[in-house]
Order: C-alpha cells, then sequence, then structure tokens
C-alpha cells in the first residue's frame, strides 16, 4: 500500500512522457513507405504531360521547330545556367 | 593521418576518408572513399558510361578516379572495402542551413537535371539530399559517386520523398510564404515532413503551386498509413504497381518546372543595397578599401574569411588576391545578392554563406559530429572584420574580449574596424538601450587586441568615427 504514491507517479510521468513523445520519430511504421504510392499517383499524371510533350516536339521538329530536347523553348545549355 | 569523415557513415554500401598529408610546407587534405564490391562494380560501369564522363566534363559531378595501389588504397582496404575512389577535394564543406534560397534552389535543379539525364541513360540517384551536393566557389557540384545505381525496370523514384523533404518543401516555405527555411534545415536535418510542412500553409496557401500534390498529397497518404498500421496492428504490404520510366522521368521534369518557377523577392534590408547605403562618403570609402587591400596583399592567401560581408563589396577585393574567399553574413537578402552575382562569373572565387555569427552553425546531428560546427572546419589564413564589431558587442551582448578570443583561435592575420561610439551606426543602435555598455571604446578594444594579437598597422577613419586595425596572432 505504501508504494501507491510511487506507482501513480511513474504512471503520471510515463504518461507525459508518452504525451511529449513525438508522433513521427522512431515509430514501428515508417510513413516515408507511402511514397510508393505518392509516386504513382503522381507518376500516372506526369506520365501523361510526359507522353503529350514528347509526341507535341516531335510534331514540331517534322515542321522544322527546333530539337526534341527544347522543352519550354530551353536548350540543355540553357537549362544549366 | 587517415580518417573517417563523420558525416559519410549513413550508405553502408561506402565510407569516405580524408588523408592530411603536407606538400611544400602546407597542409593538403586528399579525399578517398571506401566502397562495397557492389559499388565498386557500379562506379567502373558508371566511369564508362558517356552520359557521367559528359557531367565529370562540365563540372556538375565531382572529379572521381579509381585507386588501385599505395598506401592509402591498402589501408581503405583494411577497413573491409572491396575498392577506393579519389575524389577532388572540396575546397570548403558547406550545408544546405547555410544555404541562400538561390543556392539550395540552384542545388535542387543540379539534382534533378543528373536523375534526369542518368535515367534517360538507364541509371537512377538512389537518395536525394542535399548534403550530396557542395560548392567549389559559387558552383554546386554533386560529390556522393555511389549514390549512382543502374535503374531497375519498373521501379519508382526512390528519393521523391527525401527530394521533397529537403529541397522542395523548403524553397516553397520560403518562396510561398516567406518563411526563413534556414532554421529549419539546420534542426530538422533529415528534411521537413510533410505532415509538419503542412501545417504551415493553411487555408488558401493549400493551393499554392506545388504544395497539394507534394504536401497534401503526402501528407494525406502516410497520416492515413500511421493511422492504420498503429499499436500492435501489422504493417500492410505497399504497392509493388510497376512505374514505367515515362511515369519517372515525367514526375523529375515536373519537379524541374516546379522549382524553376519558385522564386523570392529580395527585400530591402539593413544590408541588402550595403554597396549605396553605408554610412562612408567615397573618398573615405577608398581610404577604407585601400587599407584592406594592403593588409590582404601583404602575403599570398589560401583562404580568406569576410565575417559580416553584406553583398560582398570586400569580398570581393580579398577575391582579387586569395584563392578562396568564404563570405558570412546573417541577412539572408544580401548573401542572396552576392551569391546571384558572383554565379554569374566563370571564375568567381567567392562561396557565399548565410551565418548569424552570434549563433554560427554548430557542431550536431549523431554523436554530435555529424555536421561540423563553422569553426570546426578549414580555418581562414586572414579573416576580415568589418563594421561588424558594434553589432557583436551592442545588438548581440558578446563582451569584445570573447569575440577576440575566438577570432584568436583561428591562428589566422585578422583586419577589424572599430565603430566608436561617436558614429552614427553606434548611436543607432544605443538610442533605446538601457545598457550603455561604457567598456566599448577603442583604447579598452586595442589593448584587448594587444593581449592576443601584434597590431601591426592602424588607421583612422570618418574622421575619429572608425579605426580599423590589421592584427597578427601572438604566437
Amino acid at each position: 500500500m505504501s508504494k501507491r504514491p510511487q506507482n501513480q507517479f511513474f504512471l503520471l510521468f510515463g504518461l507525459i512522457a508518452l504525451a511529449m513523445y513525438p508522433q513521427t520519430a522512431y515509430a514501428y511504421v515508417d510513413p516515408g513507405s507511402g511514397s510508393v504510392i505518392v509516386t504513382a499517383i503522381l507518376g500516372l499524371f506526369a506520365a501523361i504531360g510526359y507522353t503529350v510533350r514528347k509526341q507535341f516536339y516531335k510534331i514540331k521538329r517534322v515542321f522544322g521547330g527546333g530539337t526534341e530536347n527544347n522543352e519550354e523553348g530551353l536548350d540543355n545549355n540553357e537549362k544549366d545556367k | 593521418v587517415l580518417s573517417t569523415v563523420p558525416g559519410s557513415f549513413r550508405d553502408p554500401a561506402n565510407r569516405v576518408y580524408a588523408f592530411a598529408g603536407s606538400s611544400d610546407g602546407r597542409e593538403d587534405v586528399s579525399i578517398y572513399r571506401g566502397v562495397n564490391q557492389q559499388a565498386l562494380e557500379y562506379y567502373r560501369d558508371l566511369a564508362q558510361a558517356p552520359f557521367f564522363k559528359s557531367l565529370l566534363e562540365n563540372g556538375r559531378v565531382v572529379s572521381t578516379e579509381e585507386t588501385v595501389s599505395g598506401e592509402i588504397f591498402d589501408a581503405v582496404r583494411k577497413d573491409g572495402w572491396a575498392g577506393v575512389l579519389q575524389h577532388e577535394p572540396v575546397p570548403f564543406i558547406t550545408y544546405p542551413y547555410e544555404w541562400t534560397f538561390g543556392m539550395l534552389k540552384d542545388a535542387a535543379l543540379l539534382h534533378l537535371d543528373i536523375l534526369e539525364t542518368s535515367l534517360e541513360s538507364g541509371w537512377t540517384l538512389k537518395d536525394a539530399t542535399p548534403y550530396n551536393i557542395q560548392w567549389i566557389n559559387a558552383r554546386p557540384v554533386f560529390i556522393d559517386i555511389p549514390s549512382f545505381e543502374p535503374w531497375e525496370k519498373g521501379t519508382p523514384w526512390v528519393g521523391y520523398r527525401q527530394f521533397c523533404s529537403m529541397f522542395l518543401t523548403p524553397l516553397m516555405l520560403r518562396s510561398h510564404l516567406n518563411i526563413d527555411h534556414l532554421p529549419l534545415l539546420r534542426s530538422y536535418l533529415d528534411g521537413i515532413a510533410p505532415t509538419e510542412a503542412l501545417k504551415f500553409f493553411q487555408g488558401r496557401n493549400r493551393f499554392k503551386k506545388g504544395v497539394m500534390a507534394h504536401l497534401s498529397l503526402p501528407a494525406k497518404v502516410e497520416a492515413s498509413i500511421q493511422k492504420k498500421e498503429r499499436d500492435d496492428v501489422e504493417v500492410q504490404k505497399r504497392s509493388t504497381r510497376s512505374h514505367s520510366k515515362a511515369m519517372v522521368v515525367g514526375l523529375v521534369q515536373s519537379l524541374q518546372r516546379l522549382v524553376r518557377k519558385l522564386k523570392i523577392d529580395i527585400a530591402h534590408t539593413d544590408w541588402s543595397h550595403y554597396d549605396r547605403t553605408h554610412s562612408y562618403s567615397d573618398g573615405e570609402h577608398e581610404l577604407k578599401k585601400a587599407f584592406v587591400e594592403k593588409a590582404i596583399k601583404a602575403r599570398s592567401r589560401k583562404f580568406v574569411w569576410d565575417i559580416g560581408c553584406n553583398t560582398g563589396t570586400f569580398s570581393r577585393i580579398a577575391a582579387a588576391h586569395a584563392d578562396l574567399v568564404l563570405s558570412l553574413d546573417g541577412d539572408h537578402d544580401a548573401v542572396e545578392q552576392l551569391y546571384l552575382k558572383e554565379k554569374k562569373e566563370a571564375n568567381s572565387k567567392i562561396l557565399p554563406t548565410v551565418m548569424n555569427l552570434a549563433n554560427i552553425s554548430p557542431n550536431h546531428g549523431w554523436a554530435g559530429e555529424e555536421r561540423a560546427a563553422l569553426d570546426n572546419r578549414r580555418s581562414p589564413d586572414l579573416v576580415l572584420v568589418l563594421a561588424l564589431i558594434h553589432h557583436m558587442r551592442i545588438s548581440a551582448n558578446i563582451p569584445t574580449s570573447m569575440f577576440l578570443s575566438w577570432l584568436r583561435k583561428f591562428d589566422a592575420e585578422i583586419v577589424i574596424e572599430f565603430v566608436t561610439r561617436k558614429d552614427e551606426m553606434v548611436v543607432k543602435l544605443l538610442t533605446h538601450k538601457a545598457e550603455q555598455y561604457e567598456d566599448y571604446n577603442v583604447e579598452q578594444f586595442s589593448s584587448e587586441c594587444e593581449e592576443l594579437f601584434e597590431i601591426k598597422d592602424r588607421k583612422i577613419l570618418k574622421g575619429g568615427k572608425r579605426e580599423i586595425f590589421h592584427l597578427l596572432p601572438k604566437i
């Protein structure tokens, strides 16, 4: 019986410690593992844009307007600047 | 002496070593990397790839060669590595939390451009951290060669989340919300997680460019995973959906477009227009420049620090007579201006860095060693401390004796300008201060200097309102 206050102290300390423990740090689930889902969703949209742009520049090239690489009107050298 | 570089332990495939030797009586540091068998095989294939040769030729990737014999080769192999690479040393290591917005943006674009080129050639980068990029003067260079790996068909961009946390999110915070990203990067060494970053974007800000796709969506997915799999629930299998090359390259290119569009306005701060707004008359300013130039030219200088550089007027004078100038200032926008100018110079010898001199980058990361403090890296042989001392004493409350002791530990020559109590800038600083810093006067300052340094030269400027000293360290 005499140990109860001490136990309560440890319980309270434990609860405070749990509340203070950051949710994301060293949890068992790596939230970053979800980035496969994110890249799949974003990648699908990006792939559509990528394919459309590629075709567009191919057509543009046929009609004499620049190279396949000059996306957004920039050549590779300009991109580097 | 061969030692491991503390910040290089995270990738189990390799480890960086520094060899400190001496040639012509000067200390020289060479950089080596021990790599495991697989990383060695990848490197040998990579070294033959035309895209990689072109990256090397354009100086976008650090010069690297395989070492196959010698004392260092034997020593590194003894540590259990299958092979040894030698890299061109970077003149001075800096960290992303010391870079301006423009520097982080250019580093991000370098990473994306290298990744895009690699993917087109069947390779990828296995991570996406700005610590893989360093600066050779004002030019970013990719230094982590073992990050290149063959791209396996169907695999996603594995560094996407890291790229967002470490490059894109800080850039968006600065560009969209004008939040200072540097203290955040200094604390979150692994980057700012999307769930944390999203808290900064409230209301309409969530619709700003890139926020929905690269913060809201990942934060939502991550929060849902956390919720579903917490406590004793088993971890669920993630989608193994195959990613086509168009998906991966398309995502990289969409991030290139997004990063290119992120911009900031340079605010008119106390220092961002210093070259036009300083308190000197033209004639007096020329006298100050002449004193500084004479002190710099007295010897050949390998490495000069200009602390409190503003927009770099004196860094440029130093750069004309030194191999490298590290320009430091706490004012982000002043340093940004310096960077934007220097990056256009083909042979710039200036490395701009944002640094609050009353609170310099500390030793931190794992075991307090992973990222070195500013004063725990390569020491300068000359330090310019121009019109800074009154800020250290009066604004930051650092006693001048303590500041001088800190300067003394570099064993470097010092050019320091004392701004007296009569100067209008000090009058301005003291106007609303209860403490009047009676110890702050040129007599006490020069006697404190003489305890640690020899005064080689001194000159009164601005009609006695300022005095400039050239100090040599006392042995």
